[in-house]
């Protein structure tokens, strides 16, 4: 030994179960911070790609340019990418569809949101790319590769080939009008009203802190407000303040709870020794002395337990995603969703590491260098002075007899190591909580929810009037038995009918209604006086839902029954308030309009209200309570929905007539919408739709099969990575767990053997040291879950700035969280404990000499 | 020539009612190469005067001289300092390094004076102390007796002008207890060092030139043994 320094080296050589438990506990929180940067960083890159995808990848437009804007930004230092785009001329086709021929340059063609679903963009002004639904309504059906004469952009009718098919648009399909695309013939591109500018900036620049600069140039400016504000560069800086706020807590709660383990693990290796310390000192060994020598030792472990935790991190998650494509999950295309590799990310984990390694070892060491050198010169044996606090309330414990009493003094008798072992359990029960929270948040706000985005094609009515202006025939259009033969179609997961809708004044009294929407936000009702009370005239839709649509409504029950034959009865309706309106601070916030319950009834104006004319009202009882719309969007603004059954929609009808003439409106069944499995082929169910079509004339098939998948898609993807990312953290969790548990119960190897030699059986051990891990597992959940719900909150009110909703206690999370916590420490004590029942006694006495 | 000064040294602990006076005016002068024994029942102020002497814990009131220095008047860093220089410990319970070896354990002190042990006297000592065959060997695998002579070689490593030694024989049979006071007369014998020792052991205190007597606190006597002057 050349000097002193070399004792940390022999310490950690000898003590090898020591240094492992904690070189563990280093490995574990630079993988779960490596991992959950990977893992949050991907999250949002692909989050970007989706939106560059759905809405475009240009960063800002100008939609009434001048051709001297057009200039100044072709030469702007700043612009990276400037795409010129103009809607064009209408080509009418037959059955009153039409087809706008619109061109784009190269760049336009990158950084608009077109989904080529076979052959390749327009390269010339001459070649076209259509949506496949309009292909076959083109002159002469021509297929890939054939021509078309349609009106150009410039009004002038022109041969186009057809080099490239889109994938079909819902809107294009209802509105009749299809957008095909050509390239801008660069020397005739008239920069006008009908034009529009795009562009991205150059990587590096403050996007948010340009856009007013921009805005100055042309006054017509508008934004892809998501992209930029999933990249952090929304000109709305309260929302770029929000996300940072929210990132960057969830970032501090990582990197606290990785100081937070590796400082346990260290702390826990160094109090153990504090009285060799001390004898150092006893030695003429300087407090400088002490210091080092702990840092050495950190140095050493870091050294060894960042690099690793660092693979670990990395290669944990690419395995988990491996295994999750392995496990059938091929279907979800999780190919789209890529790992993404960041740098940045290794060296901040290999950093915090580090700085997380040497301030666990600065305190400890500091704590080991004032060590009173008299008292490590007179413990005989004793590690540390204890400070025992008697206590004032008997424990909880004592009711488990003496081993409980044990387990009870055990845990008061050192409040250090205590406070260090419930922190452990109350880091990774908060860890868990927020995060399980934001995920859920997250998933509200970036995935649609309902059942709508399960449904790709739409089996219809011709909804626009024909050349004589008439629209087609009322009743029904597709039989019972066409329905079902379609449901049975293999992929298909409902068939659900199209009726019409009413929209219908409620009058809801005043105590019914919630004061908030009145002082929050902008929506006032017009009163009207119903039988001496004062009421609010609230617009409501009333839809018809038939059984299909009834089972997936109770999936969204808030209160109440959605039971088909019970809405059939009376007046039964179910009923959706809670709604999504913008506030007075521009910010839309979810709550509930009015406060009705089931059993309530509604009042329902039917008649025109006209002046002079006598309300005639109909009552409806409310017999249950949605949550959120299962169909179309998932909250209206500011008014309520009423849902009711056949028998129920007619006699409304009826008491609508006026508004609502039966020769225009009924209860029949007007069409279909189909909803797939995920992963199923849409191709058979496509033909067999187009059959349909073509069997029944004014029907109309509303295809959007491929749009529906590639956003069921990324929903799916991103619930699966929503829900890794918890796997993630609770594992890591439960492994804290279990590191601290363990390594408390191994560093007490001489105690227990103490213990067994006056005479204390295993089982009483066993018995104790549950007992001990149960006290921990109770105080680490309490204090767990009030910090979690805590931070949970303050999340909550950040995510606000970007999306209201109501706070909601996450007792799920809770729940599992502190279960889980508890079984992982009363498992995790077993293996500690049987492995010192085969220890020998005498050999475990001996070890500390 | 007086190496230790001790003038009205006090020690206590606690306040008020809970006072307890370890330590009450105590004084006393030791020469160089002396041997005292320091006697006196459990909780007379022992070991406190022992601690205080080799400055691990800092009196009450007082004052203790080495060598013409005031222990007290130094930092702790430089105290720590002239500690391992001037002073060596002796303890009952050894106290070992357990990640050591013999011959490290020794050795310690001059390490963390970043210096390098002179090998010749290294091999010397240990040869002294019997323990050459097991130079390589951790505490964990020598007896109570080679450990105390362990503890003994570290506290000669350095040459230090005073030892101190609590209760060294505490844990060891006769036979053992013997040899490890045979080691600490040969040191005062061959490199003129002073030995302050304390004992339970009457035959050890009669063997010493000086027995101090200490009682609740107070110094009760100072005898020294006529004709056993070294």
């Amino acid at each position: 030994m050349r000097s002193y320094g070399a004792m940390a080296g022999k310490y950690l050589k000898q003590q090898r179960k020591r240094t492992i438990l904690t070189i563990v506990g280093i490995v574990l929180s630079v993988a779960l911070i490596s991992a959950l940067g990977t893992m949050g960083q991907t999250l949002k890159d692909n989050l970007i790609q989706n939106t560059k995808y759905e809405r475009g990848a240009f960063y800002f437009g100008y939609d009434k340019p001048t051709p001297e804007l057009y200039e100044t930004l072709r030469k702007h230092v700043l612009v990276d990418q400037l795409g010129y785009y103009r809607t064009g001329e209408r080509s009418p086709l037959e059955n009153s569809i039409a087809v706008t021929v619109e061109e784009a340059d190269g760049e336009a063609l990158k950084l608009l949101p077109i989904h080529l679903y076979q052959g390749r963009l327009p390269t010339a002004p001459n070649e076209l790319a259509v949506e496949r639904w309009i292909l076959d309504r083109l002159p002469g059906t021509p297929g890939l590769d054939g021509s078309a004469r349609l009106v150009g952009p410039d009004g002038e009718q022109r041969d186009y080939r057809i080099v490239g098919i889109l994938n079909n648009e819902k809107r294009s399909q209802v509105n009749g009008t299809s957008r095909a695309f050509t390239l801008a013939d660069p020397a005739s591109m008239p920069i006008d009203d009908k034009a529009i500018l795009l562009l991205t900036l150059k990587s590096g620049v403050d996007i948010s802190d340009q856009i007013d600069v921009f805005s100055k140039l042309n006054s017509s400016l508008f934004t892809n407000n998501t992209l930029l504000a999933y990249m952090g560069e929304s000109g709305d800086d309260n929302l770029n303040t929000a996300l940072a706020v929210i990132f960057g807590t969830l970032i501090g709660l990582v990197v606290l709870s990785t100081v937070a383990v590796i400082y346990n693990a260290f702390h826990i290796a160094v109090l153990e020794r504090v009285r060799q310390f001390g004898l150092l000192r006893t030695l003429g060994a300087t407090p400088a002395q002490i210091r080092n020598l702990v840092l050495r030792e950190a140095t050493v472990l870091s050294t060894i337990g960042v690099p690793v935790g660092l693979l670990i991190g990395w290669f944990g998650l690419w395995f988990a995603l491996w295994l999750m494509t392995q496990a059938g999950l091929k279907i979800l295309m999780m190919e789209t969703f890529e790992l993404t590799f960041h740098w940045w990310i290794f060296a901040g984990s290999f950093a915090i590491g580090y700085i997380a390694v040497y301030l666990a070892a600065w305190l400890p060491a500091r704590k080991a260098s004032s060590v009173s050198p008299v008292d490590a010169a007179k413990g005989a044996g004793g590690i540390v002075r204890e400070s025992y606090r008697r206590a004032r309330i008997p424990s909880l414990l004592y009711l488990a007899g003496v081993e409980g009493r044990m387990a009870s003094n055990n845990i008061r008798r050192n409040r250090t190591k205590f406070r260090i072992t419930t922190f452990s359990i109350v880091i990774s029960i908060m860890l868990f909580i927020v995060f399980h929270y934001f995920t859920q948040q997250t998933l509200t706000m970036t995935t649609t929810t309902n059942e709508d985005d399960r449904i790709a094609f739409q089996l219809t009515r011709t909804a626009i009037p024909d050349e004589n202006g008439m629209r087609p025939a009322a009743g029904e259009l597709i039989p019972d038995e066409m329905a079902s033969e379609i449901g049975a179609l293999p992929g298909v997961e409902a068939v659900y009918g199209i009726y019409d809708r009413m929209v219908l004044p409620s009058l809801v009294p005043e105590t019914k209604l919630n004061g908030d929407l009145l002082t929050d936000t902008a929506v006032r009702y017009e009163k009207t006086n119903l039988g001496g009370e004062g009421t609010h005239r609230v617009p409501t839709r009333v839809l018809l839902y038939d059984e299909a649509r009834l089972k997936q409504a109770a999936k969204y029950l808030h209160s109440g029954t959605t039971d088909p034959e019970m809405l059939a009865e009376g007046d039964n309706v179910l009923l959706i308030q809670t709604v999504r309106p913008i506030q007075n601070s521009g910010k839309k916030r979810i709550m509930d309009m009015t406060r009705y319950r089931v059993g309530d009834r509604i009042s329902v104006w039917t008649n025109s209200g006209s002046a002079g004319e006598e309300p005639e009202v109909h009552e409806l009882t409310v017999a249950g309570i949605l949550t959120e719309s299962p169909f179309d969007a998932s909250y209206q603004d500011s008014s309520l929905t009423i849902i009711g059954t056949q028998p129920t929609f007619v006699k409304l009808l009826e008491a609508a007539a006026g508004q609502y003439p039966p020769s225009e409106f009924d209860a029949e069944r007007h069409g279909l919408e189909i909803a797939l499995r995920d992963g199923a082929d849409p191709e058979p169910i496509r033909a067999k739709l187009l059959d349909v079509a073509r069997a029944h004339s004014g029907s109309n098939l509303i295809d959007y099969a491929e749009n529906q998948k590639s956003a069921r898609n990324f929903n799916v993807q991103m619930r699966i990575f929503v829900y890794g990312f918890l796997v993630v953290i609770g594992v890591i969790g439960s492994l804290n767990i279990v590191n601290t548990v363990q390594t408390n119960l191994l560093l007490r190897r001489r105690e227990i053997g103490l213990l067994q030699a006056v005479g204390m059986t295993m089982g009483q051990i066993r018995k104790m040291a549950t007992a001990e891990g149960i006290w921990f597992g109770v105080i680490g959940s309490f204090w767990g879950i009030l910090l979690g719900v805590l931070m949970s909150s303050f999340l909550h009110k950040q995510l606000n700035t970007v999306q209201g909703f109501p706070f909601e206690f996450p007792w799920g999370a809770s729940l599992i969280a502190s279960g889980a916590a508890l079984i992982v420490g009363l498992i995790s004590v077993q293996g500690p404990l049987r492995k010192m029942e085969k220890a020998n006694l005498l050999e475990e006495l001996r070890e500390e000499a | 020539m007086n190496v230790i000064s001790v003038d009205g040294l006090s020690k206590s602990y606690g306040k008020g009612t809970t006072q307890v006076n370890a330590l009450q005016d105590v004084s006393f002068q030791v020469n160089q190469g002396e041997f005292v024994a320091v006697v006196g029942a459990s909780g007379s102020g022992k070991s406190t005067l022992l601690h205080l002497l080799g400055g691990l814990d800092k009196p009450s009131g007082g004052y203790v001289h080495i060598d013409g220095e005031n222990l007290y008047a130094f930092k702790e860093k430089e105290r720590a300092v002239f500690r391992r220089r001037k002073i060596g410990f002796i303890f009952q319970s050894y106290n070992l390094i357990p990640v050591l070896n013999v011959e490290e354990n020794i050795q310690l002190p001059l390490l963390l004076d970043h210096r390098q042990p002179d090998k010749a006297y290294l091999n010397d000592l240990i040869r002294t102390l019997g323990l050459h065959e097991r130079r390589k060997h951790l505490p964990s695998e020598l007896s109570g007796g080679q450990q105390q002579r362990v503890a003994i070689g570290r506290a000669l490593a350095y040459r230090p002008a005073i030892i101190l030694a609590d209760e060294p024989t505490g844990n060891l049979d006769s036979a053992n207890g013997r040899e490890v006071i045979e080691l600490l007369k040969l040191s005062v014998r061959q490199y003129h060092q002073t030995v302050i020792i304390i004992t339970h052991d009457m035959s050890i205190a009669a063997e010493a030139d000086r027995v101090l007597h200490l009682q609740d606190g107070r110094l009760q006597s100072d005898t020294r043994s006529l004709g056993r002057g070294v």
